[in-house]
């Protein structure tokens, strides 16, 4: 090896470098397993000496936003108190009981969210030791942002709303017409099956609707922008995105009964 | 090796500070450079550091890209194309500061232009990112000639 590198010379290196390179590339586009285990392992390892990175991050981050956040969920909490209220009254008055609370939500980091797949997919610093199952919906602000599709003990990769394989049943609020929401991979939402003939508006808001105990329904999506493509008696309609997509720094994540998350 | 790692693991500190608000250029990449053109070095001694670049892209790409090979096929491309041009095409009377910091801002945009386009971000952030990556390595790239100068001048 001694010889190999004090004979040979660096353009030769780099030439071969280059080609090796190139080799890895192209494998690890063939066997997107073995590349899933490698960065697993790199991310794994790379977690411990990048903890105090991350706190120190969070701490600037949350600082920052410490008094602008607080404002806004102060104002959202009375909505939803005055809501919540409007609610059992009206149960009380239907003689209803009011259900228990189904599920609750824990929050977390983005840890990493590749340029590459910018409108795919990120990571978050909460796995299954927290209580986070696959499948589970992932909000911010109180708009839905994605659903979890791979957890290990501390982490867990979450797949955008506007990810080209995401689907999710969904509802228009305000005419109760079922839909899909889909993804593009190019950050754009639509809503798919309404029906040509009925009555969608711009800035109808859009929701999940029952799916399973892993997603709640109701929980807000973005609301309507336009008409989009007419086929076969079925109207898609374009959806913008209620959460800031483009700034996710933290999110937070449904747990279904609780979730027994164990922090 | 010591060093470049403790860079490499730093670029890595800063680039999670900073996830989020803007790509860091690669610093790593560019100690590299800076230690492969210092006079005196040997065609063994910068051997030895293309692969150094080379496993240090693979954990970045592995970390970071999401497309393990990229960074290092690139990485070793330019450090093996800036000792040619340094050592084959530059006499030694012209090896001093300015193409020095030409042939590091060269490689650093080359470099950045090719991550550029594997990504799927809007054009507009993307636009922003890149500018804002350049920037970021401007006083990177004036630390390394400077220090490259001092050296220079010592060793005569």
């Amino acid at each position: 090896m001694r010889i190999l590198f004090r004979e040979s010379r660096p353009w030769l290196h780099s030439f071969i470098a280059v080609l090796a390179g190139a080799v890895v590339l192209f494998l690890s586009s063939r066997l997107g397993g073995a590349k899933l285990t490698a960065v697993e392992f790199v991310n794994s390892v790379l977690s411990y000496p990048e903890k105090p990175a991350l706190a120190l991050r969070n701490i600037i981050k949350l600082s920052g936003n410490w008094v602008l956040e607080r404002a806004n969920l102060k104002e959202r909490v009375e909505r939803l108190e005055l809501k919540n209220l409007a609610l059992e009254e009206a149960l009380q008055r239907a003689g209803v009981n009011a259900p228990p609370a189904a599920g609750a939500y824990i929050s977390a980091v983005v840890t990493l969210r590749y340029p590459q797949e910018w409108w795919q997919e990120l990571r978050i610093d909460k796995g299954t030791q927290d209580g986070v199952r696959d499948g589970a919906a992932v909000s911010s602000e109180g708009y839905l942002v994605g659903r979890v599709t791979r957890t290990s003990g501390h982490s867990s990769w979450v797949e955008l709303i506007t990810s080209s394989s995401f689907l999710i049943a969904a509802a228009v609020d305000q005419t109760r017409d079922l839909g899909v929401v889909a993804g593009d991979g190019r950050g754009n939402l639509r809503l798919l099956y309404i029906p040509d003939e009925r009555n969608i508006k711009r800035g109808m808001s859009v929701s999940t609707s029952l799916m399973n105990d892993i997603i709640p329904p109701g929980l807000s999506i973005g609301t309507i922008i336009g008409a989009g493509e007419e086929k076969e008696g079925y109207r898609e309609m374009r959806i913008a995105a209620g959460a800031h997509l483009t700034q996710l720094y933290s999110v937070e994540v449904f747990m279904p009964n609780g979730g027994g998350a164990q922090k | 090796m010591i060093m470049l790692s403790l860079i490499w693991l730093l670029q890595d500190f800063a680039q999670l500070m900073l996830m989020g608000i803007c790509m860091i250029p690669d610093v790593f990449l560019l100690a590299i450079l800076f230690i492969a053109l210092l006079p005196g070095k040997t065609k063994e001694e910068q051997s030895k550091l293309i692969w150094a670049a080379f496993i240090g892209g693979l954990l970045w790409d592995l970390r970071w890209t999401n497309l393990p090979g990229l960074t290092s096929a690139v990485s070793c491309g330019l450090i093996g194309l800036a000792c040619v041009i340094w050592q084959k095409r530059l006499p030694s009377t012209g090896r001093t500061p300015l193409p020095f910091m030409l042939i590091l801002a060269g490689c650093e945009l080359l470099y950045a232009l090719t991550h550029c386009f594997f990504w799927t971000m809007p054009s507009q952030s993307a636009l922003r990112q890149f500018i804002v990556q350049q920037l970021i390595a401007v006083p990177v790239i004036i630390v390394f000639t400077w220090l490259f100068s001092r050296i220079s001048e010592r060793d005569g």
